[in-house]
């Protein structure tokens, strides 16, 4: 008894003193734009100017202009923010968008601060993708391949591939932009080149079951948030550019597998072998309500329209030559009323492991990709 | 592992106090003799406590659970009274584990790591974090006696210990972390594990105060508490930003041979 009696008492001292030192909380650090207001994207969908949903990002949001033509100089967009946040120039006020804008959003406590470019862009709906241009992104940690459009002497960049090197980002283990699963390459077929290579998470990787990371870049959107959580869902594949029916898929590529296959245990798998995968893929969206497809349904959706794929690429050691068909699915077929309704998608999607989504395949598999061309049927 | 030196170091203790009473005539006088005023102290007893960074830094919002997990303290102390007044000293030697299990909610919380096989993780965490410590020290502590009265005595002064085996791990679970500051890319993250046991420091010192109570002729209650001085991390580790002190209650018994 004698003892129980201070040893219990000791416990309540430290689970008071425990519950009276905690201090006040801190005025929030982020500064971000969380979002743009549903009714006014809403509204000016309606009106013609905007397709989809923006694509926000840590730094930026980007709309997607219906026409090269549509005035945006006199659009005053609202954003949600961080609790507590507040952006500069003010949330309302109209301004010219005719050439991309920054805004500034300051933390609730005041120290940290964010500039974030928003624009109005459109994305043509190319055929061409010769994987020539890229940059650092915001934070200068990887490549981001870019496409030239527009008027050729003074060229607009368009930002419509999309890889998950944002998440790679977090696994600390690439120590240069070169050191990304996807990157440029100057050993293209001409000019430059896609290089993915299916690349180790190390420990971190490792940690949350995520061993490898595969070489990807598609036409789309990564949702770094997710990617941890919900990795197959952060891979938000296609974008509302399509020009007309899309005929076949063609370009140029070489693919080298990495010698052990592991599976998303992290088990060598001798039994396994890695293979790439090159495929484009064509469905059906809602033009109000735009929902891409993601790592989990992109192959298997029932509102795909059309696939071409290259079913078993190999793997040439040179430049090869390849021309996939799109073969209709799921019994649909191309409707160019919808498609002047904005309700179609198109991706391209492209990565050294086929189920790397899975996080099964092979370290070192590496995929060269060049000179893409989606054909699209005449007028 | 652990328990084979607990049990060894028990057992250590006993060989050494157990002449002194065993012989009691003319060994226990030459061994009083020997000593020359030192009594052999032996106690037990149990360790409650936290370690924990002071004060709680402000991106703890809330300690959601903490259990003291059984943790227990042996030591074998000389202990001599100076003539003709109240004060005398005591030197010790404790072999002890401090440990805890909390579970905190923490809001942008400063994380770095670095993986052995090169990975570097560097960022604001906001969600929930368990931490479980465990850590067995043998401890010299160097004390001041003070006798209130027959039945009481105060003890005060430093210790220096020496970490021989130590654990510090956890999760980071249901939260997101923010790339680098506040401002960087933000990934949602059901659970991640984080061991930073390795960076634990091997030599920790502080300082102890405590009050014992003669119960009995031989059997005495005591109640210490330990308040550690250097960070259980080194300075320059950069994954817990605060330094982090071990404060723990030494409750229990000692017998006086």
């Amino acid at each position: 008894m004698k003892y129980l009696l201070p040893s219990g008492l000791a416990v309540a001292a430290i689970a008071l003193s425990f519950a009276s030192c905690i201090r006040d909380e801190a005025l929030n650090a982020e500064c971000d734009i969380t979002g743009v207001d549903s009714a006014w994207v809403a509204g000016i969908r309606q009106q013609g100017i905007i397709k989809g949903e923006p694509i926000v990002t840590n730094e930026s949001v980007r709309f997607i202009k219906r026409r090269g033509d549509i005035d945006c100089s006199a659009l005053a967009p609202l954003f949600t923010l961080t609790p507590g946040a507040t952006i500069e120039p003010a949330n309302g006020s109209v301004r010219d968008f005719t050439t991309p804008q920054t805004y500034t959003v300051t933390a609730e406590d005041g120290n940290w601060r964010k500039v974030y470019t928003v624009e109005f862009g459109v994305l043509e709906a190319s055929s061409k993708y010769g994987f020539d241009h890229a940059k650092l992104d915001a934070s200068r940690q990887y490549q981001e391949f870019y496409e030239l459009q527009g008027n050729l002497a003074k060229p607009d960049t368009a930002r419509i591939w999309a890889s998950g090197n944002g998440g790679y980002a977090f696994t600390g283990m690439a120590k240069s932009p070169g050191e990304y699963p996807t990157t440029i390459s100057p050993d293209g077929r001409t000019g430059s080149c896609a290089r993915l290579e299916t690349m180790d998470t190390g420990s971190f990787g490792a940690g949350l079951n995520m061993h490898i990371a595969a070489g990807n870049l598609f036409i789309g959107e990564f949702r770094t948030a997710s990617a941890v959580l919900y990795p197959r869902r952060a891979t938000r594949f296609g974008l509302q550019l399509v020009g007309s029916r899309p005929v076949s898929l063609r370009g140029y590529y070489k693919y080298k597998a990495g010698e052990t296959f592991t599976d998303e245990l992290g088990q060598v798998r001798p039994e396994m072998h890695d293979t790439c995968d090159i495929y484009a893929v064509l469905y059906e969206v809602d033009p109000d309500n735009f929902e891409a497809l993601n790592g989990d349904d992109v192959l298997s959706s029932e509102r795909i329209v059309s696939l071409a794929r290259i079913d078993n690429p190999g793997e040439p050691q040179e430049w090869t030559y390849f021309d996939e068909p799109f073969k209709p699915c799921n019994g649909k077929a191309f409707d160019y009323a919808r498609l002047e309704t904005d309700g179609y998608a198109i991706a391209i999607v492209l990565t050294s492991s086929r189920q790397g989504a899975y996080f099964r395949g092979s370290i070192g598999s590496v995929l060269y990709v060049d000179d893409l061309e989606l054909v699209y049927e005449a007028d | 592992m652990k328990k084979s030196i607990l049990a060894l170091a028990a057992c250590a203790l006993l060989a050494y106090s157990t002449p002194v009473q065993a012989q009691k005539s003319e060994g226990e006088s030459l061994l009083r003799a020997a000593l020359k005023g030192w009594h052999v102290k032996l106690r037990a007893g149990f360790l409650l406590g936290g370690t924990t960074p002071l004060p709680l830094p402000q991106e703890i919002r809330a300690i959601d659970s903490y259990n003291p997990t059984m943790n227990v303290g042996i030591e074998g102390d000389v202990q001599k009274r100076f003539d003709n007044s109240r004060w005398g000293m005591a030197l010790g030697v404790r072999l002890e584990t401090k440990g805890m299990k909390t579970d905190a909610t923490v809001k942008n919380y400063h994380m770095e790591m670095t993986a052995d096989d090169g990975g570097y993780m560097v960022g604001a965490w906001t969600g929930h974090v368990t931490t479980r410590v465990r850590a067995t020290y043998l401890t010299f502590p160097i004390l001041a006696v003070y006798e209130i009265s027959p039945r009481w005595e105060l003890r005060g002064g430093p210790y220096l210990s020496w970490m021989y085996d130590g654990d510090f791990t956890g999760e980071a679970y249901d939260g997101y972390i923010r790339h680098g500051n506040p401002t960087g890319e933000k990934a949602e993250v059901t659970r991640a594990s984080y061991d930073f046991s390795k960076d634990l420091r091997r030599f920790q010192w502080g300082v102890q105060v405590g009050a014992e109570w003669v119960a009995y002729k031989h059997l005495s209650v005591y109640a210490d508490l330990t308040w550690g001085i250097n960070s259980i991390f080194p300075h320059d580790f950069e994954s817990v930003t605060f330094a982090m002190y071990p404060v723990y209650a030494n409750v229990g018994f000692s017998y006086l041979f």
